[in-house]
């Protein structure tokens, strides 16, 4: 039950408009007044916790090695599908960048080239 | 030093940046093993993942420890997958980066692999190196079909007269070890292993030991024991210790099997031992709990018995056409309390073609091995059985049977008449001659030799508690004296009219010198 309660507003949350997903979360709670099912709620809005934290971790990301290299990062990503606002820097990449978004990954990083040539050498 | 440089150039110019996407994952929540994995929507059950502990630190940190931990995946849910953690868990943590490999669990195996100690994971923990084994298989596979396979018809000797004469096992066929703790069940498997060595190098089995969830001093022990008598030559021990993960205990047997059929498909024989699988049932059973899946009678899952039958179903005997190896497959049940109706034991009982039941009783009243030959079967071993063991051992079972009713029955009666008593003396001495130690498993030819002279009346004139030394006796004196009966014997595999003659001019020798005073 819970889960099917947090299914529907977890679908709410897909539209833009707010007005429209309040109204959906006064609705639920009304009806779970009239079924005397309040004490639901916490458990509810902890399974949307670990909704929004899942979405989270899957987002659309893109990461660059240094600043400079942001905005062709951000289209060689667009190119393969992933789309992001903009690129955070991370200097651990070494050179190039890489994007995720949801299960997918694309790594053009140097420092994943240099990890995969380690990893042939020394098996 | 200018070879490893010549090897990291030849790489940096054969490297490419890999094209397309891969598939990832990220850990929501680990604990006891198991890892629940948002994401890898496209992937399959028992497909393999990688925890990149690799991708959210530097280069330098992640050389630091670049060993990979992977998973098997185990349960495919709407919104993820639940992966049972094969190596340190307590290296996963939430949010870490998963790789789906694509591929099923694989171990590599190879002829490389003989000598030496693995886990199921193809790694070898022996400390001699590498494997170098390069051939990848995957753990789990379908049986040999009816068609690819042919009927057991060629005896695989474990040097132990009880089992020999009255239970034997074919190539390529099932037979269950079963008893309690402490009654001999690995010695037994251990002197089968050892027994190989009698066999020509051209049809000796490779021996796979599979050790699970046992101390570590034990298979320790085990393996240096196989390398005294030179057993290791043409062994390979898999271990899953009681340390190791339930995962990796689930898996050791399949890892076993997997290594076995290898050797099978080359043509070859090949004998598995499994120890023990109420352990991996165990570990099946842990695993699955925490997997949330559904509870069944004792806790185990419903697939227990699937489990069980698809690893076993693998042992084959493969028809010419295949090669014509096989895959012996001798697995242990330990059970509680002499309890052979509990779920397990029940389960594997009825999968494989026998069973040799150790009992408690017997092994403290000093039989060795302390099989109950009522309730052991050998359900196709005996058209695997040479002619001249069968020759020579066609009553014993029968025999034995009748005294162990007269003995009961003598416990109330005192007073026996002559023939009673006659029938109870030659099962008591026949009782001595099956007993045999750990570690002493005897050729084929010198078992059958010993039976005849014991089933011909040779020792009819020996008190059954001096059986044993004059056995051993006669042993020493027929390799010594009889040389070329042992030798007709075990090339023709049976007791032919001129061999017999000899055979039996020898022990009435051995009698008159032995035995007459």
């Amino acid at each position: 039950m819970i889960d099917e309660y947090t299914r529907l507003l977890e679908a709410t949350a897909e539209i833009e408009d707010k007005a429209v997903s309040d109204a959906a979360v006064t609705k639920l709670i009304m009806h779970l007044k009239s079924a005397g099912r309040m004490k639901m709620l916490p458990q509810i809005a902890r399974e949307l916790k670990k909704v929004a934290a899942r979405r989270h971790a899957l987002r659309p990301t893109v990461e660059v090695a240094h600043r400079k290299e942001s905005e062709a990062a951000l289209r060689a990503a667009a190119h393969e599908g992933i789309v992001a606002a903009h690129a955070s820097v991370n200097p651990a990449l070494i050179h190039g960048w890489r994007a995720k978004s949801g299960d997918r990954l694309v790594d053009r990083s140097a420092k994943r080239a240099l990890l995969t040539i380690y990893q042939k050498v020394t098996v | 030093m200018q070879s490893i440089i010549e090897r990291i150039e030849k790489e940096i110019a054969a490297w490419a940046p890999e094209a397309g996407s891969e598939e990832t994952g990220v850990v929501r929540a680990t604990g006891d093993g198991i890892a629940e994995i948002d994401g890898l929507s496209k992937s399959a059950m028992s497909e393999m993942v990688l925890f990149d502990a690799t991708f959210d630190r530097t280069l330098a940190d992640a050389l630091k420890d670049p060993n990979p931990i992977y998973g098997l995946i185990l349960n495919l849910e709407e919104d993820g997958v639940r992966v049972v953690i094969l190596g340190d868990a307590s290296k996963i943590y939430e949010g870490m980066l998963v790789r789906r490999l694509g591929r099923l669990l694989s171990i590599p195996v190879g002829d490389s692999l003989v000598g030496r100690v693995v886990n199921p994971l193809g790694e070898a923990v022996d400390g001699k190196g590498p494997t170098n084994a390069t051939t990848i298989r995957p753990i789990e596979r379908e049986a040999y079909g009816v068609i690819d396979r042919a009927p057991v018809n060629v005896p695989l000797h474990t040097g132990v007269k009880a089992i020999d004469a009255m239970i034997p096992i074919g190539r390529g066929q099932r037979e269950l070890i079963i008893g309690d703790r402490g009654t001999g069940k690995t010695s037994i498997a251990i002197d089968t292993i050892i027994n190989q060595k009698h066999e020509p190098e051209k049809t000796r089995p490779i021996c796979i030991y599979v050790a699970i969830g046992q101390k570590e001093s034990k298979t320790a022990k085990l393996v240096a024991e196989l390398e005294a008598r030179g057993a290791m030559a043409y062994t390979i021990v898999v271990t899953a210790p009681a340390s190791a993960p339930a995962a990796l205990q689930y898996l050791a047997p399949f890892a076993g099997a997997t290594i076995g059929e290898h050797f099978m498909e080359q043509g070859k024989d090949a004998l598995v031992i499994y120890d023990d699988l109420s352990k991996q049932a165990v570990a099946y059973r842990q695993m699955s709990l925490l997997l949330r899946r559904p509870p069944g009678r004792e806790a185990y899952p419903g697939d227990i018995f699937y489990l069980h039958s698809r690893l076993l179903e693998r042992a084959a005997k493969l028809s010419k056409e295949k090669g014509g190896g096989s895959l012996t497959a001798l697995p242990i049940i330990e059970t509680q309390e002499g309890d052979v109706s509990a779920y397990i034991p029940t389960n594997v009982i009825s999968i494989t073609d026998g069973q040799i039941y150790l009992e408690a009783a017997l092994f403290n009243k000093g039989q060795r091995p302390a099989i109950n030959v009522g309730i052991s079967v050998s359900r196709v071993g005996s058209s695997a059985q040479t002619k001249a063991m069968k020759k020579v051992s066609g009553k014993i079972k029968l025999e034995l049977a009748q005294f162990r009713e007269l003995e009961a029955f003598m416990q109330f009666s005192s007073d026996l008449d002559a023939e009673t008593k006659k029938r109870i003396d030659a099962g008591r001495r026949m009782t001595e001659i099956l007993n045999q130690g750990r570690g002493v498993p005897l050729s084929f030819e010198v078992e059958a030799a010993v039976i005849f002279a014991a089933t011909n009346g040779y020792f009819d004139s020996v008190a059954p508690e001096k059986v044993s030394a004059i056995e051993v006796q006669l042993q020493e004196y027929l390799s010594r004296e009889a040389g070329g009966v042992l030798m007709a014997i075990k090339e023709s595999k049976e007791i032919r009219e001129e061999t017999e003659k000899t055979l039996r001019e020898k022990l009435d020798a051995f009698v008159a010198r032995h035995l007459s005073a």
